[in-house]
């Protein structure tokens, strides 16, 4: 039987069609079950019905349907638990700053915390290129419907942000 | 999944098209703004709400379908019209007016919120699940729409006359988001619906706070008990005119993809 680990290493080769990270990196794989020879992995969408959703399935249907001793690849979208910014590792941050995202710190759906309460923007928010504080606030829409965008002052470069969700 | 008794399983999927529908609707018309909106970053946040929309729609037309056996685009289009269950407010015709769109989507975003709010303890965990996560979605919207009522109700004595004409037109058509579809009273025994306080009251406190933030005064009233519309399948002009137009692609080739 294929293990576990195995899978998840190739899971790290598929990037996020509207993001230059990994989906292990951006937090949205919630599990992988094997039996035999068929994997089963949830995957929770950052925004309901996100336009790169199919992309995704798609891809880790043939990148694991590849590997030797997998027969069936199913992939399921689930919402329980929501997926926050809180899920992206390390790397998948830092990767993003690189890029000029900026990702927030905590998360308005942290466990215990209201989920009502998405984040109002008086807190100051970093600047991905100089580390600056002194950024103002543009719009809450982007590129894509999970990124908001920002300017900041000091370097004078606009950036985006992953929404605090 | 889960599994419901004939008529509870009739109501719940009643319930979830009056939510979809509602949406679909909704960010059809918003996307009628994407390349005209008045400045550009309206005209990206108009596409995205239209976008958010059009994608929540598509989630809860799964959960019916589901449960009728069909997939989320036979559900979203293949209806008659009658068996449509949005409110009118989101079909109106807005006349490609600025403060009409703004007026017609502050009342509808808080109105989604709080059905969301309501929806998100629902004994269905399906339903529960996903109306968590579209809280946060829809309180982005709710937040971006209550700083354009502030920023024409305090811009110049046009842009105030605008929006409190606008916000008065749709006062009526607001009330009758709040007819509800047939069924709910079983769906609220069930405790899919966790609702026995009035949501109209708590609708009309959050309006009503905007309202006072932006020194407007708008008249809302609710809606005549009796008052059967959207909900009940009973359909405006400019229903039928959006209802053409959405099932344009379908009617021509029910197996198109794009």
């Amino acid at each position: 039987m294929v293990n576990k680990q195995a899978i998840l290493d190739v899971l790290l080769t598929i990037p996020d069609p509207e993001m230059p990270i990994s989906i292990v990196d951006l937090g949205i794989v919630e599990s992988v079950d094997v039996q035999e020879s068929n994997v089963r992995v949830e995957l929770l969408p950052t925004f309901v019905g996100c336009l790169a959703l199919p992309a995704i399935a798609n891809e880790v249907k043939e990148k694991v349907g590849e590997m030797e001793g997998i027969e069936q690849v199913t992939v399921d979208f689930i919402y329980d638990p929501p997926w926050s910014t809180d899920r992206m590792t390390e790397q998948g941050k830092s990767d993003l700053a690189a890029m000029g995202i900026a990702v927030p710190d905590g998360s308005c759906c942290s466990s215990g915390s209201d989920i009502t309460q998405v984040e109002l923007q008086t807190s100051a928010i970093k600047c991905p290129w100089c580390d600056s504080e002194d950024t103002a606030y543009t719009s809450a829409f982007g590129p894509t419907r999970c990124r908001s965008i920002h300017y900041c002052n000091a370097c004078r470069q606009p950036f985006e942000r992953m929404k605090q969700v | 999944m889960s599994t419901f008794n004939e008529a509870t399983e009739q109501a719940a999927i009643n319930l979830c098209l009056s939510i979809a529908d509602d949406k679909l609707f909704l960010g059809h018309r918003n996307s009628n703004w994407t390349g005209i909106a008045p400045i550009l970053e309206a005209d990206i946040a108009f596409s995205s709400l239209a976008q958010d929309d059009i994608a929540h729609a598509s989630a809860i037309y799964e959960l019916a379908g589901a449960l009728m056996g069909d997939s989320a685009d036979e559900v979203a289009y293949g209806r008659k019209p009658d068996a449509y269950l949005c409110a009118d407010i989101v079909t109106k015709d807005d006349g490609f007016d600025w403060a009409n769109a703004i007026a017609r989507q502050f009342y509808c975003n808080h109105f989604n919120l709080l059905r969301f709010e309501r929806l998100s303890n629902s004994s269905w965990s399906e339903l529960a699940a996903l109306c968590k996560r579209l809280i946060v979605e829809q309180q982005i919207q709710v937040n971006h729409i209550n700083d354009w009522i502030l920023q024409l109700a305090k811009g110049t004595p046009e842009s105030k006359g605008k929006i409190v004409e606008a916000l008065n037109d749709y006062a009526c058509e607001a009330s009758m988001m709040f007819e509800t579809p047939y069924g709910f009273d079983l769906l609220i025994e069930e405790g899919i619906v966790n609702t026995a306080d009035d949501i109209f009251s708590e609708w009309h406190k959050r309006v009503r706070k905007q309202f006072e933030l932006a020194g407007v005064e708008i008249n809302v009233k609710q809606r005549n008990a009796d008052a059967e519309g959207g909900r009940s399948g009973v359909h405006s002009e400019d229903f039928n005119e959006s209802l053409r137009e959405l099932q344009a692609v379908y009617r021509e080739d029910p197996t198109a993809a794009w």
